[in-house]
């Protein structure tokens, strides 16, 4: 699918900005410092991370509460799968959702969300494609939906942001198109800050490059609180193109 | 590329400071983000917002000196995830190509979220002159698009709107009912905007940040309509200035500290996107294709000069906005492009040449507040006196902004200042001379030659009954310090 260079030829492009640096055709004389770490040393980074995250984990996960809720998240504690179950169903009794997309993540095998909503008479599907003209079909449930619920491939305490990679069953549209988003995260996805992040992220993305496919995913998403606007008049309005409302719900295992 | 209409500096801000509504307008704004700025400041505490500074300006000094080094590693990683880069040159090859991207993908619709590239380019009547519906999706943008303006400022572009005048254009552009409420106004846009992003063939974005290693676009924004821009459309064209990669990964956590921190006062905007490639075989969301266009325009000529080299750290926060005298009295549109305020004084010569905006880098104080405001240490003071000695300097007579008579005027100043005895000279006549025509130790706007062009901006006042210097010797020095 790639096709040619539209522009000017990318070596001459390269060469005029050369030109304007007055510099010649060479890497940096001192090499730039992240870029330079090799594998053993972006495990031990992220060793150190997982670690650290571990021993400080109670501790971290008040802080995300804390921190998420200044963001704008309603952000509810729940000792269990039960309580979780609860909140999701009254959640949606509430808004009188009939259906209910949710993203195929590995949570929902603990948390089973769709037996629960059933109960209550709303279908809880995993937006998959399951033809190829299931595209437009299920971006118009997606629209029609009035809540979506995902997990977390990460939880950031230092900014109360939850992050979301892409997978089969279409996390990003699922947290982004219906009004309500609830994301329920598991201990075990909680970190710490950007750094934690960036440090796990990179080594993955170089593992992949060890056995030649190195990929970052087509996306990598932060979602903080609420869409929200101040464009006019520095006024804040929730709810522009993205949800008004979003949950974050914290499951403390048992 | 966008209209430049820099050359009316001069009337266009004489006229932004008689408009009311504008001044009601922009003193919201600047206190309202530069008080929540400084907040967010505080709570980090300002030993800690030091550091992240100078370790952003650490990463900007590096990538910008080796530049053509991340934008080939940029390149081969973007190429890597399977996305496309183009390198333009200029505005109009950037258009053309994404012209040409949309011709052969059978293009209709474009959804487009905030681009200040975009602006600079003018992509909107390219696109729309092929025939092609373009709607911004960013709510301060789509209102400048239904009104047919230009962004006053570099993240709220419709800053210098009322609600009324937006209630307005939405009754006339969009049939709705008049209302001044604001949320009934989001909720207007919304409805307008969501059929046209599940729609749209083609998704256009700016870029907040490019990660050579990786080969990633990082956009952030509030509202939800770049991820909305980045994701359902079957093409993802992202546009950036060449200035915007970061070499690794790792060095994306200090900017998104700072950025929204330093632009809305937010400890993190609510959706940060990174994209890497069009979609993965196994991804059912996506796009299909994902280019990269990389744009000069101008750039290399800020690049070759090393004194105006770190306009290109320039993260486009408007912090310098915010904290600008000028800015905050004359808005956003007086400056006649696309970037104003302080930092766009330094980058709109450097783009659009420096005899189309003379004026610009003489409408500063040189208070240095951009300076302390910036997140990346800009020093745009320096910037600014080095422009303005460069045109005084200039031989060419476009550029030139000084003439033979300011010349020496400015010598004689200099003459007079330093020399005790002719500056005291030189108070005692102008004293005379000045006193007859002043009101209440001031002269204000008058007709009389050499002093008019003072009095036609500000007040002249007259020089002391008693100097600095007697003061000084006669009381302020008594206690014998």
């Amino acid at each position: 699918m790639t096709s040619a260079n539209m522009g000017i030829p990318s070596a001459e492009f390269l060469a005029s900005v050369r030109d304007a640096l007055g510099r010649a055709d060479a890497p940096p004389e001192n090499a730039y410092e992240p870029l330079t770490d090799d594998l053993a040393t972006l495990e031990n980074r992220a060793i150190e991370v997982r670690e650290r995250i571990a021993g400080e984990l109670p501790e971290l996960s008040r802080r995300l509460g804390e921190t998420a809720a200044l963001r704008g998240w309603n952000v509810t504690r729940c000792a269990g799968v039960e309580e979780t179950l609860d909140y999701v169903v009254s959640l949606a009794r509430r808004l009188g959702a009939t259906s209910v997309p949710r993203s195929e993540q590995s949570v929902f095998d603990d948390v089973p969300v769709d037996a629960a909503l059933a109960g209550v008479g709303a279908l809880c599907w995993p937006a998959v494609y399951d033809g190829p003209d299931s595209r437009e079909g299920i971006r118009r449930r997606l629209a029609d939906s009035s809540m979506g619920i995902t997990g977390a491939d990460y939880a950031i305490a230092e900014t109360g942001s939850v992050i979301v990679l892409p997978r089969r069953g279409l996390s990003r549209l699922v947290s982004v198109v219906p009004p309500v988003h609830v994301a329920i995260v598991r201990q075990s996805d909680i970190i710490g800050t950007l750094d934690d992040l960036f440090a796990l992220r990179r080594l993955e993305y170089h593992q992949n490059g060890q056995s030649g496919t190195a990929d970052m995913g087509s996306y990598l998403n932060f979602i903080t609180g609420p869409s929200r606007t101040a464009d006019i008049e520095q006024t804040i309005v929730v709810g522009v193109h993205g949800p008004r409302e979003v949950h974050m719900v914290l499951l403390d295992e048992e | 590329m966008a209209e430049v209409v820099t050359r009316q500096f001069v009337p266009a801000s004489q006229a932004a400071v008689k408009d009311v509504q504008l001044r009601q307008a922009l003193r919201r704004a600047g206190s309202g983000f530069d008080g929540t700025r400084r907040e967010a400041i505080a709570e980090v505490s300002e030993e800690v917002w030091e550091g992240w500074r100078e370790q952003a300006r650490k990463i900007k000094e590096h990538t910008i000196g080796h530049l053509d080094y991340y934008l080939a590693m940029l390149e081969r990683n973007v190429a890597a995830a399977g996305g496309q880069v183009h390198f333009a040159r200029d505005a109009r090859q950037a258009n053309a190509i994404v012209s040409e991207i949309a011709r052969r993908n059978g293009v209709k619709t474009v959804t487009k979220s905030k681009s200040m590239v975009s602006e600079e380019l003018g992509l909107n009547h390219v696109l729309e002159a092929n025939g092609i519906d373009v709607f911004e999706t960013d709510l301060g943008e789509y209102i400048i698009q239904l009104a047919e303006e230009t962004p006053s400022h570099l993240v709220a572009p419709a800053l210098h709107k009322t609600r009324g005048q937006v209630a307005q254009l939405f009754a006339e552009q969009l049939g709705v009912p008049y209302s001044e409420d604001i949320e009934e106004m989001a909720r207007v846009a919304r409805v307008a905007l969501r059929q046209k992003f599940l729609e749209a063939d083609m998704g256009v974005s700016g870029a907040n940040f490019l990660v050579a290693e990786t080969g990633s676009l990082v956009i952030i924004t509030n509202e939800g309509n770049g991820r909305l821009c980045t994701s359902a459309p079957r093409i993802h064209v992202g546009l950036a200035g060449m200035e915007k990669v970061i070499p690794s990964l790792q060095d994306l956590a200090v900017f998104l500290r700072l950025l929204p921190r330093s632009a809305t006062g937010q400890r993190i905007s609510s959706y940060v996107s990174m994209v890497t490639g069009p979609k993965r075989a196994e991804d059912e969301d996506g796009p299909e294709e994902f280019h990269l266009i990389i744009v000069d325009n101008g750039r290399s000529r800020l690049l070759r000069d090393p004194a105006l080299r770190e306009s290109l750290y320039c993260i486009r926060c408007g912090a310098c906005l915010n904290v600008c005298p000028i800015y905050q009295r004359v808005g956003g549109h007086a400056y006649g492009w696309v970037y104003p305020g302080p930092i766009g004084s330094i980058v709109t010569p450097g783009l659009v040449g420096v005899a189309e905006a003379k004026d610009l880098p003489n409408a500063s104080t040189l208070c240095g507040a951009c300076r302390d405001a910036c997140p990346v240490q800009i020093n745009i003071p320096r910037m600014l006196l080095h422009l303005r000695h460069q045109q005084a300097e200039s031989n060419d007579e476009n550029e030139r902004t000084s003439s033979d008579t300011d010349k020496l005027l400015a010598r004689g100043f200099a003459n007079v200042m330093s020399s005790p005895l002719l500056l005291k000279l030189g108070r005692t006549v102008g004293r005379a001379v000045s006193k007859p025509l002043a009101k209440s130790g001031k002269i204000g706007e008058t007709r009389l030659p050499l002093i008019s062009r003072w009095t036609q901006a500000r007040d002249l006042p007259v020089p002391a009954e008693r100097s600095f210097r007697q003061r000084w010797r006669d009381e302020l020095s008594k206690d014998g310090r």
